[in-house]
């Protein structure tokens, strides 16, 4: 009984989800808010708790990290929806709804990163994508909803091959449970198909290569907030599954398989950012980048687990405050062309300074966490493989660093802004926390050790 | 028993290879339907031959005949009829690949999933017909590939799940309960929210014709 109290999270937003439904004035609204709060708040409390793995939960430093940057993440998404839905023009259903989805969509991210069964787990991720689908089209245009079709079609597949997966692991162990896994599991030819399975189909939710082309779409056309809450914890949470993956079975073959697709999805992304003309899409091919290295780090486990846990956090805050800003700057421009976007600083002094501190942070600079993270990854990456294959990781990452910083730069500094007095009644203050906690982030990094001692082996 | 699952993963397999030269999609459709029908036959006779699991996989042949077999096909079937005069006269108009090469391509991929198998998988399991839901899973990927009507990629996902279902009650002795009813329910949400967004795509498509494909390209 006492076990269940790691419900919290999830019942906070799923009974909000409930409750935006009745039939009152903006209630939908006050009700997400303190949902939200309310599921922030009791994931503070579970920090204090001891770590539970039992037949139903596995919750460790792992997944306390995540429902920490879940809850941050939701609570911001809901608090700057407050403003943003305003702007939506033709909206494909009421605000109602959207609050609704928002909250189920939370619940199913907490539920996808407490439960032991990797079945469950699977049906967890399975329902990110059920919830999440409308709000990708919340903005109802012709191209809005393909990517949205695009992204139930292609992830639902991926998701398939995880299913598969799940059976053969199922078929070859007779268990699904992930401590029991952890404990014991054969060593076949079965299981391990059903481990790489696996990791190509969660792989498919977050953005890792071959299977990542609904991202940019999506993150591409999605409304701000939306856009926001899936680079920074949809993604990562798909990311877990795979994490919990490779911990069952740590084989040589296991890493370099992740190593590889690590490395092609950094260097994929890289190069994709360099002719990238829609700076929402540009964000998105940096949200898959970071993705890669923390697979890679996921892979390397030991300091590369703790960099990419480091990345997860404050890719997540800073991430999403670039694509809360993204909400503000198409809201004045009407446009997602880089071309057709200039002197931001100028009209949107707080928005275009803080997207280009948001840019700098995610794509690695120092002094933001997310820099840390890359130096743990690559520091453990030389210590079990070689320079030269970490040198070329070095040179994506510096190729993605200069191709955003170089446009967000542009759209920021450069020129004069359009003639005209639309002034967005912006939400600014939340992508600023956000920005501002991103940063604070390499102060928690022995905290964060600390939690995942256990992983780390420290 | 082993021949009759045989039979039924035959079935299964005729049946994805005529929804592959279908165009009609009300058609494919019910075939589907169809196809989720001889799944649960399949769940049934696997129960009588499971004593101990018997209940269970009776209770998900119940589940799959419900959502699979009758209200999946209902809701897209609903979702025609609001969007289309002459709903049985929608069809693919223009498939990525004609009969001849789906007919090809479709005996290519069953002999590839028959092969990989026995190569890879036939030596562990060993069990002889244990390619079947393979060969389905292929074909199921080719309709979702070879077709742009979002309605007729929906059955292709659907018939890949089903392939799952296969799978894991033939070849691997079925998924814990819960997950298979955890599945079956995200699956229900799933052809809700699709068949909304299809819904709306496709109108957007009959009014203005195909914009999207420059905005999401890169």
């Amino acid at each position: 009984m006492q076990e269940n109290i790691h419900l919290l999270p999830l019942l906070c937003s799923f009974t909000g989800a409930l409750l935006c439904l009745l039939p009152v004035r903006s209630f939908d609204k006050i009700i997400s808010v303190i949902a939200s709060l309310a599921a922030f708040g009791s994931v503070i409390f579970l920090l204090t708790k001891e770590n539970i793995v039992t037949d139903t939960y596995y919750i460790d430093g792992l997944s306390k990290l995540l429902l920490l940057t879940i809850a941050l993440l939701y609570l911001a998404t809901v608090l700057y929806s407050l403003a943003y839905l305003k702007h939506i023009l033709n909206p494909l259903f009421k605000n109602k709804l959207y609050y609704f989805l928002l909250n189920l969509f939370a619940t199913s991210m907490f539920f996808s990163v407490s439960m032991d069964n990797i079945g469950l787990i699977w049906v967890g991720i399975e329902a990110t994508t059920v919830t999440s689908a409308l709000l990708v089209a919340t903005e109802n245009d012709q191209v809005t909803v393909e990517s949205a079709w695009r992204y139930v079609i292609i992830v639902s597949t991926g998701l398939v091959i995880s299913l598969i997966a799940t059976t053969f692991i199922y078929g070859a162990s007779g268990t699904l449970s992930m401590h029991e896994l952890m404990l014991h599991h054969p060593n076949n030819r079965v299981f391990l198909l059903g481990i790489l399975l696996g990791l190509i189909g969660f792989g498919t939710k977050a953005g890792i290569f071959p299977m990542h082309t609904w991202l940019p779409d999506v993150h591409g056309k999605a409304p701000a907030p939306v856009s926001a809450i899936f680079s920074g914890v949809l993604l990562p949470v798909a990311l877990y599954a795979m994490a919990r993956l490779i911990q069952i079975h740590n084989l040589p073959v296991v890493k370099i398989f992740c190593v590889t697709l690590g490395i092609l999805t950094v260097g994929v992304a890289a190069l994709m950012m360099t002719v990238q003309n829609n700076y929402k899409r540009m964000f998105a091919y940096s949200s898959m980048e970071n993705m890669g290295m923390v697979l890679i780090g996921f892979a390397l486990g030991k300091y590369g687990l703790l960099g990419s846990v480091v990345i997860i956090i404050s890719h997540g805050l800073a991430k999403s405050s670039a694509f809360y800003l993204t909400g503000n700057i198409l809201s004045v421009y009407h446009s997602t062309a880089l071309h057709d976007v200039h002197g931001v600083l100028k009209k949107m002094p707080a928005t275009g300074f803080t997207i280009f501190l948001a840019s700098m942070a995610v794509t690695g600079a120092p002094p933001f966490a997310v820099f840390a993270g890359e130096l743990f990854i690559l520091k453990e990456f030389v210590h079990q493989y070689n320079w030269w294959l970490a040198l070329l990781i070095i040179c994506f990452l510096a190729i993605a660093f200069i191709a955003v910083n170089v446009r967000t730069g542009r759209m920021v500094f450069s020129g004069n802004p359009p003639d005209n007095n639309r002034v967005f009644r912006s939400e600014t203050w939340v992508p600023v926390i956000n920005l501002i906690l991103s940063a604070l982030v390499i102060l928690l990094i022995p905290y964060i050790e600390k939690l995942l001692a256990n992983l780390i082996g420290s | 028993m082993e021949q009759i699952f045989q039979i039924l993963g035959f079935f299964l397999i005729v049946l994805t290879l005529l929804m592959q030269w279908e165009i009609y999609v009300n058609r494919v459709i019910l075939l589907f339907s169809i196809s989720s029908f001889i799944v649960a036959l399949f769940l049934v006779l696997l129960g009588t031959s499971k004593p101990g699991e018997g209940t269970l996989l009776f209770v998900l042949a119940g589940l799959t005949v419900f959502t699979r077999g009758l209200i999946i096909p209902i809701i897209m079937n609903r979702a025609l009829h609001s969007l289309y005069k002459k709903p049985w006269r929608v069809r693919e108009d223009k498939p990525a690949m004609g009969v001849g090469g789906s007919i090809l391509v479709s005996l290519a991929l069953i002999l590839g999933g028959y092969f990989i198998y026995q190569n890879s998988l036939y030596e562990v399991l060993k069990i002889k017909s244990g390619s079947v839901p393979f060969a389905l899973f292929l074909q199921a990927s080719l309709l979702i590939i070879s077709r742009k009507n979002a309605y007729i990629q929906m059955m292709g996902f659907l018939v890949m799940e089903n392939a799952v279902v296969m799978l894991s009650g033939w070849v691997f002795s079925g998924l814990p309960f819960i997950v298979e009813a955890g599945a079956i329910l995200d699956l229900l949400g799933l052809v809700v929210v699709s068949s909304l967004i299809i819904r709306v795509r496709e109108g957007a498509i009959m009014q203005e014709g195909d914009i999207y494909e420059k905005e999401l390209r890169g």
